[in-house]
């Protein structure tokens, strides 16, 4: 077991790139939800404003963590499983999570554009994409660290 | 699956929650400070911050208890560099935390207080948002979580 905790040197910076992408995807995203959610309620001009703040937190803050995330995994991916020969089905979670949640970081930053304004309907929405990407996030630290099936 | 791939899991849900709530509260603070804010606003984001605590404590709870029970489970020595070295940062980052925890917990009630006074921007709420001590303090609590997601990862001494 102490034998498969050892990995070449040159994956280290990928790896750790890969899981503080991750972490902060995962803390960007909680605060996309709570400021979302917050701007459901309450006085009209902060709930516009916590939108607001949404929007740029899920802009400023969430796509680079996104990209960092996404960028570095394909970086370890190719040390690891030169090729894409080989690769276990935990990766495959990881591409599973990505792809589609690539599409909802984009979907959920316009919906957020789009939530500044006091007249928006598609407020509701924000948060709840943001707690769907957390599950799925949650879905891929499961497959990357438990490794369920080796 | 066997206890140890349990106990990663665990141990790396732990490290999400720590970091995750870190982001949190660090993401809302800078949005607390990046303007002269008025009171009602600090502390519309200060309590917002209180949701990341208890993800902060769950983190740092998990990140230890099931570390130590990692580091027995797989046969590392407890006085391995980077298993002492990241024990050490968790109780710096901890007490660091818990005194910015105070110091936030204080300059959120003086923001309500403020709210409910005219809500007009206040220069003793800016100098607290802003006081240098307690910013390095905050920020120090967050990087000392990175720097052991370095250590876990790099692993030296090992």
């Amino acid at each position: 077991m102490v034998l498969a905790l050892i990995r070449p040197d040159s994956w280290n910076l990928p790896l750790f790139l890969h899981v503080l992408g991750a972490t902060l995807t995962f803390g960007a995203t909680a605060t996309v939800a709570l400021l979302g959610f917050a701007g459901q309620r309450g006085d009209p001009d902060r709930s516009v404003w916590l939108r607001g703040l949404a929007f740029w937190v899920g802009l400023v803050v969430l796509v680079p963590a996104f990209i960092l995330m996404r960028g570095t995994a394909l970086w370890i991916l190719d040390k690891e499983f030169p090729g894409g020969h080989n690769e276990p089905d935990w990766v495959g979670v990881g591409f599973i999570v990505t792809e589609p949640g690539a599409l909802l970081v984009i979907v959920m930053v316009i919906l957020a554009w789009f939530t500044r304004s006091p007249k928006s309907r598609s407020a509701v929405a924000v948060p709840w994409l943001a707690s769907i990407l957390l599950v799925a996030l949650a879905v891929a630290w499961f497959a990357m660290s438990a490794k369920p099936g080796g | 699956m066997s206890l140890y791939q349990w106990l990663l899991f665990f141990h790396v849900t732990g490290a999400f929650f720590l970091i995750g709530g870190i982001v949190v509260a660090g993401i809302l603070n800078l949005a607390a400070i990046v303007k002269d804010r008025r009171p009602s606003e600090v502390a519309a984001l200060y309590g917002l911050i209180r949701f990341a605590v208890p993800l902060i404590g769950a983190g740092l709870l998990l990140t230890l208890v099931i570390g130590l029970w990692l580091v027995h489970n797989v046969g590392y020595g407890y006085g391995q560099t980077w298993i002492v070295a990241a024990i050490v940062l968790w109780v710096v980052g901890s007490a660091l935390g818990n005194i910015d925890g105070k110091y936030q917990r204080q300059t959120g009630e003086l923001a309500q207080r403020l709210a409910t006074e005219g809500d007009a921007p206040s220069p003793e709420l800016r100098a607290r948002l802003l006081n240098p001590l307690a910013l390095v303090i905050s920020y120090a609590s967050g990087l000392t979580a990175f720097a052991v997601l370095g250590l876990m990862i790099w692993k030296p001494g090992a």
